[in-house]
Formats: C-alpha cells, structure tokens, sequence
C-alpha cells in the first residue's frame, strides 16, 4: 500500500497578533485529514473560511515567513525518506515537495521572459544549466507553450501567465501542488485552457494536486476528493459524489457556494421526491440518472415561451454608442462600436480579456475620449460635458474595490458623495446611514474601508457610487473572486437598481448570472461587437461562442437533452421536469 | 500591462558584448567626469562622445533615445538657463565681462558658461544612462554582478523593479481616475486640492503597494529565493575582454583627469558652505 501524500495530524494554526495584543481564536482548528498520492482534490469553502490560510500552512509561508503559532503535526511524502514531519525538512526541500499557484497569474511573475520564469526556481535550487534547460522545455512541453521561451512575461494573456507561472512550478517537480483560485482572473477562454492543462499534466505526471475554487462546474467531476473549509475547520476527505449527496444543498444554501448545475438539478428532483438513481455531477450523467423514466425525455412539447429570456420591455435610451473608434497609440483597440443602454435594464459586456471591454467603459463616462465616433448620454455628447458632471450621471465602478476608497472610515467614503451633491449635514448624515443599511455595512460604519471582507468592500464600492443616483451604472467585474451568495446579492443589488430606473452595464465572465439576470449582452472581440441581443440568443450563437471563445453555463448544454431544447436556469429545469412527471413517481 | 520603458533592447553591438560591469565602470567613470569637471571643451568632449557611443556602438537607433531625450531636455534647458542667475563665481568656465544685460541679473560669460556646462552635463549623464539601460540585459546585470561576489537577492532588485513598475504606474493611474470621478479634495482652493490628492494617492499606493509586495515576497520565497546563498545561471555568463580594456582605459584615465584637474577652489559648489 502507498503512503499519503499529505497528512494532517491535530493541525491547528493561529496569526500572529499584533504587538501587544492578545492571541486570537485559531485560524485553522484541530485540523485532520490524509491525501492519496495522485489525487486531484477540491477545498471548498466561503470567502474569508480560511481556504489560503491552509494552503499557506501547507506550503509552509505560515507560520515560517510571516508568523502565527501552530501544533499538531504535518507529514509529507519523500521520495527517499517516506513520511515525515515537515519540520525536519529545511523551507528550500520543502517547497520542492509542496508548491503552490496564485490566484492572480501577475503576482507571481519575477522576471522578464518565459524561460527565465520557469527556470528561476531552478537557479535558486542550484540546479546545473544543462538540468535546467531540460527541465524548462519539459514544463513548457507540459503545459503547452512549446516555442514560447523568448517571449517576454509582459506580452503574455492572463491564460498563458497562469500557464506559465504553472510551468515555473512544474519544474521543480513538486509531489504536491496547490492552486489557489487559479482561473477566477481569467475569461472562459483563458479558463479552459489551465483546466485542460491541468488535465493534460495529471495524465503525465504523478502529481497530487490540490485546487481551491468557487466556480466548481468545470472542476468537480474532474476531482477524486473533496475537502471542506467551514468556520475554520476542514472537513473530509469525501469522494464528490457522497460529498455532493451529503452536503450539496447544504452548502449552496447555508454557505452561499457554487455547486455544479447539474447536480443542483438532481439535488433539487431528489428533494420534490423524484426518484434521481444517483446524485449526478455532470450534464451527461443527470441525463443517465434519470433515464429510468424513459419515454418522458426529451421533453417535445416544450413550451417555448417560457424557455428563453426573451427581452424585458427597454426603458428610455441613456447611453448611445455611434460608430466609436479607439486607439493607445498605434494600437486600435475599439473599432466601429455602435451600442445603446436603456433605462431599467442590465446589460452585460462580454468577451475575452484584452477585447476592448474596459476601454468601452471607460469612454462611457470620459476617462477616455473615442479617437473617433461618439458617446452620447441623455442625447449629449460625453465631450460636451463637464467631467465632474458626466462621472455624477455616469457612475464607474473598478474590478478591485480598493482602488476607489479615498477617506479613512466606511462612513465617510458614503457620505463623500452626498456631500459632493451639496446636500446639507444632516441630510448627509440621514442618507449616509440609509444606504449603510442598504448595503448592510451600518455595524461597519467607523471601519476602515480596506479592513473590510472582500463582500463588504464589494458592496460599499457599490454603495458609494451609487448615492449620487446616476443615470448609468458601469461595473468592471463586479463579481469576481466572490462566493455564490455574494455575487447574487450584488446582481440583486444591480437588479434593483435597474427597476428603480438607472441603466446598469457590467463587464463579466460569469455565464451562470449571465443566464440568470442579464437582460441583454453585446459581445466584443477584437474591438468590434459580434453580438447584441439576449442571453438565450447569445447561447444559442455558435459561430459567435466560437469566435469570442465564450461557454454557455452547463445547464444550457444538458438541459436539450431533457428538455428539447436549452434552458437557461436550473430552477426552470426542475420546474419542467416537475411538470412532466412529478406525477409519475 | 504596459511595455516596460527604459529596458533592453535588443541588437548586436559592441556594448550589447561588453559585460554589465564593463559598462557600469564606463558610466561611472562618463558621470564622475562630467560631475567634477568644469572646463567646457572637456563637457563638449564628454558630450559628443557619449553621444557618438549611442549612435554607433549600441545598435539602438536614435530615434529609441530621442524618445526618451525629448522627455528630460526641457528640464536640462531650465537649469541651463535658470542656474546661471545663482552662480557664485567658483568655477572658471569664462570671463568676467558682462555678456546679457536682464532685468534680474546681468549675466557674464562664466555665468553663461556654468550654464552651458550644466545643461552638457547632464546630457552626458542622461545619454550614458541610456546607453546602459539599452543595452544591459537586467539578467545579465544580476549574473554578473553576482559572480563578483553581490548578494544575487540584491542585485535582482532592478528585475523585480522592471516586472513591478508597470503594475506600479498602472495602480497610481486608476487611484488618480478615482480621485477626479470622486472629486477628491471638492470645495478647496486648486493648490490644497493638490495637497489632498497627493496625500491620498500617497497613502492608496502604499497599502495597495505593501500588499502587492506582500504576495510577491510570497511567491520569491515559495521558489527558492534566498534558499541558498548563491545560484546557479542557466546562460554562460557573457565576456568581452576588448569591452573589459576600453571600460578599465576609460576609467584610469577619468581618475587621471581628475586628479590632475583636482583643486577645490574651482569647484563649482561651494564647499566651504
């Protein structure tokens, strides 16, 4: 029988406290669980659970380089010396056992080409240069860069970055590798390529490999293990399926995670007494799960109405995109866009990284101007307003919420903007503490905005461009990085901003809330838009998916196979279904 | 992320062979020269010597350094035209006889000749600055140096540097957006606007930036970084041994010239202050 590949024994963590402070409650609490050598395992777990803190634990950045008290024991595996405590190992050995990938591919790049990152580790370790240069085009080999060597770490996709950054620690050939969120920067395009690369690794490589995740609908029925980070205690090993079968409804309604629609599906039939044979984890395998009611699917007297988000009625037209062109440089990067936004709707801009999404938001409210074409809102030209005016009708909104914090306490950062209306103090004061509570931040008023969780910090960036009432909202990746509760709270946000009459445009990746809210997308690819409609349309547009390399969310693929013809959501498949046979069981 | 500014570009030339250290000893020895001397033909020397390295011995057109030149000349020309008004005599660089008669001043020779060493003073400085920037590889730089005994950690410092500034630039531009869409510092007069603005930047950049660094710090560590106290090099480290001569010639004679022209009493700042 082969040794684990990971063990934790009692495991236990605290942070170090600030000087002159008390100890906390522990990070990570009496922690136990063993890993298979080979094994693809998921950590699940809410924002702030305390997911990266074990995987720095593991990989030994706590308590090593940055502090904290921890007991218990952890045991790796080596080659040579079997298991064995990670304290008789020295940091550089140990990092050769137990590596680990960022969620954000930029902050792990230290130098300037391709070959001088993957064989940076290499160098350190002292590796001869021929047993470095071997070791290079074996990782990029692994991870598909062959003939990228030269090229300079600056010019790279956020796709290849990770790639890279992956290639880096494939080099050092690690028992055990950690990846911490590794594709919520990257557009769908971007995603599937680390996933299939990932992949590709396991197949050649007797590798353990750990990933943190909330997007799980491309990730669990590749795992083997799930383990599960709740109020700083690890639960698991399960295998995905008992996982899914135990706890599934438990974590996406009681810890606001994703878990994979299909799943949800059979989850949710399983729950109205529907007789599922197995809770499924794939589009492929509810289809199977449920085929002992054969002669019910597919479904051919679909009612289509109800099977598209047809487009909600438009209000007024605040924005109108015409015929707009812009360049850095010699670089184009928008070309003949033409695009209007309407008063109570949620318009969705998709596409890859490096289309020309954000540079389309940021000529919506004049931080850049077209090099030709114009932007018109309310029927005038952007250039023909006063910038301090135009960003009060036209409120941005940044992907990191830091970026737009400019006072010392959550208070003040709201009642900045009412005090830029003129309004008087104790208006201020009033509506301050209203849209607190809005946003429900109001316990949080006398924090400061950067110690905030990312959620709050989230929705008090939100928050404090929106109490100006702007006619438009324009959000840059307002979900990313965030849990299942956090990002529909925020689109619920969105949602009631829009009924309350602003026209909200959104830069995003996540197909699922896509589905679910949107009520219209335009799609960029190379600076041009190759799409305007609904998001049923958009899915349905194969040639357009292809060319922006987007992916509809999976119940779109499973569900024509149920149902006759794709469905947007998982609760209106289960309403389907419901329909046709809830009688029969 | 933006193209990093100020980094290497790459050709075959003479300083493109030399190794970093050869160049860095030539432009020490081009900056202490042109920083001590105060004989104008020796500045226009310095001058037009530097920048005939540029246009035949580095491969990089002039176009690549007038970029860069048109950014800092406006700023050699203020102080070419504005230090003479505050000259105090200590250097010989002219005669005593009034040249420009000006409402603030009348300026003679010597003053207008401080002027002229200062602005050629700094074009030297600037150009020889390039020169190294064009055509040292920033790994080079850190094998070089480290096989002449710094601290790899250290001298990785300018790389770290390069990958980091455009991150860097990229932040400061999205916090000054910020303050002009959140009208930072409203209701005040421009220069306290000014004064909030740059507080605030100062205090955004810092907390974003230490964060940054943080993660960074991380991913160093967690490949190697300080594990040992020396590392290996995947590439044959570069040497020029005609490079090593020109750079050592150059610099005895730098020495020379100053010792030889060394006396405090022309020196263009007053020492005794």
């Amino acid at each position: 029988m082969t040794e684990p590949a990971l063990v934790l024994q009692d495991y236990s963590f605290w942070f170090k406290p600030p000087s002159g402070e008390p100890e906390g409650p522990p990070a990570l609490k009496d922690v136990n669980f063993e890993i298979d050598q080979g094994a693809f395992v998921l950590v699940l777990g809410r924002s702030g659970a305390g997911k990266s803190t074990l995987a720095l634990n593991m990989v030994g950045i706590y308590p090593d380089y940055f502090g904290g008290r921890n007991q218990g024991a952890m045991l790796v595996y080596h080659p040579e010396r079997g298991l064995i405590n990670r304290r008789e190992l020295s940091a550089g050995e140990r990092f050769r056992l137990v590596n680990m990938l960022f969620q954000n591919p930029e902050d792990q790049i230290v130098t300037l080409t391709v070959e001088e990152e993957v064989g940076f580790a290499l160098e350190n370790y002292l590796f001869p240069p021929n047993e470095i240069h071997e070791r290079i085009d074996r990782a990029l080999d692994l991870v598909g860069l062959q003939g990228f060597r030269e090229r300079s770490t600056m010019q790279l996709s956020g796709g290849e970055k990770q790639r890279v950054a992956l290639a880096a620690m494939l080099a050092l050939e690690p028992r055990v590798m950690i990846l911490d969120e590794p594709t919520s920067n990257l557009d769908p395009a971007g995603t599937a390529d680390v996933l299939a690369t990932i992949d590709r690794v396991r197949s050649l490589v007797d590798l353990t490999v750990m990933v943190i995740e909330h997007e799980v609908d491309e990730v669990f029925d590749r795992v083997d293990t799930v383990l599960l980070v709740e109020d700083q205690e690890v639960h698991g090993p399960f295998s995905p399926r008992h996982f899914m079968a135990e706890r599934g409804l438990h974590v996406r309604d009681d810890m606001g995670l994703w878990i994979p629609q299909a799943a949800e599906v059979g989850l949710e039939l399983q729950r109205e007494g529907i007789h599922v044979t197995e809770v499924p984890l794939n589009g492929d395998e509810l289809v199977n799960s449920l085929a002992h009611l054969d002669g019910h699917f597919p479904i051919r007297q679909a009612d289509p109405g109800s099977s598209t988000n047809s487009a909600s009625p438009r209000g007024e037209t605040v924005i109108e995109i015409d015929n707009v062109s812009f360049s850095y440089g010699d670089h184009e990067v928008l070309s003949g866009v033409s695009l209007t936004a309407h008063r109570g709707e949620l318009l969705a801009i998709l596409g890859q990284n490096g289309s020309g999404k954000s540079t389309l938001a940021t000529l919506l409210n004049g931080i850049n101007r077209p090099s030709s074409g114009e932007v018109r809102v309310e029927g005038k030209r952007t250039t023909d307003y006063e910038f301090a005016h135009l960003v009060k009708r036209v409120a941005y909104i940044f992907q990191v919420p830091e970026k737009q914090f400019v006072r010392n306490t959550v208070f003040d950062e709201i009642a900045h903007g009412l005090q830029a209306l003129g309004l008087p103090e104790d208006e201020v004061q009033e509506k301050t503490m209203e849209f607190l509570e809005s946003v429900r931040l109001a316990d949080r008023a006398e924090a400061s905005p950067y110690v905030l969780s990312h959620g709050q910090k989230r929705r008090l960036s939100v928050a404090c461009m929106v109490v100006a009432q702007p006619d438009v909202i324009v959000l840059d990746e307002p979900t990313y990085g965030q849990d299942f509760h956090q990002a529909r709270n925020l689109v619920q946000l969105l949602r009631r901003l829009a009924d309350e009459g602003a026209a909200v445009v959104f830069i995003t990746h996540d197909m699922r809330l896509v589905a679910e809210y949107v009520d219209r997308v335009a799609v960029l690819c190379d600076g041009r838009i190759i799409f305007d409609g609904t998001p049923s349309e958009l899915f349905s547009a194969e040639e357009v998916l292809a060319k922006a390399r987007l992916k509809p969310p999976s119940v779109h693929e499973f569900s024509p196979k149920l149902l006759g013809e794709p469905v947007l959501t998982t609760p209106e498949v289960v309403r389907r279904i419901k329909e046709v046979i809830g009688g029969t069981n | 992320m933006a193209q990093t500014e100020l980094s290497y570009r790459e050709a075959d030339s003479l300083f493109h062979r030399m190794t970093p250290f050869s160049k860095l000893l030539f432009v020490l020895s081009i900056s202490t020269v042109a920083i001590f001397n105060n004989n104008l033909g020796v500045a226009i020397g310095l001058f037009v010597f530097s920048f005939l390295i540029a246009a035949f011995f580095t491969g990089v057109s002039l176009k690549e350094y007038w970029r860069f030149g048109k950014v800092i000349l406006p700023f050699i020309l203020i102080l070419a035209v504005v230090f003479p008004f505050f000259y105090g005599g200590q250097t010989t660089v002219g005669t005593e006889e009034i040249a420009i008669r000006t409402p603030i001043k009348d300026l003679r020779w010597a003053d207008l000749g401080f002027g002229a060493l200062l602005g050629l003073r700094f074009l030297a400085l600037g150009i020889s600055g390039l020169v190294f920037a064009f055509t040292t590889h920033p790994t080079d730089l850190v094998q070089n140096l480290s096989k002449r005994g710094w601290d790899y950690r250290l001298v990785h410092a300018p790389v770290l540097g390069l990958v980091l500034f455009p991150v860097f630039l990229e932040l400061g531009r999205d916090i000054s957006i910020t303050q002009r869409i959140r009208d930072l510092g409203q209701d005040t007069n421009p220069i306290r606007r000014k004064w909030i603005r740059l507080k605030h930047l100062a205090f955004a950049m810092l907390v974003l930036g230490l964060r940054n660094g943080q993660t960074q710090a991380m991913a160093l560590d967690i490949r190697g970084y300080g594990a040992h106290k020396t590392r290996t090099f995947m590439r044959p480290a570069k040497k020029h041994r005609g490079g090593e001569i020109f750079a050592w010639a150059f610099f005895v004679l730098s020495i020379a010239y100053l010792a030889w022209k060394w006396n405090p009493a022309t020196m263009q700042w007053n020492m005794d202050l």
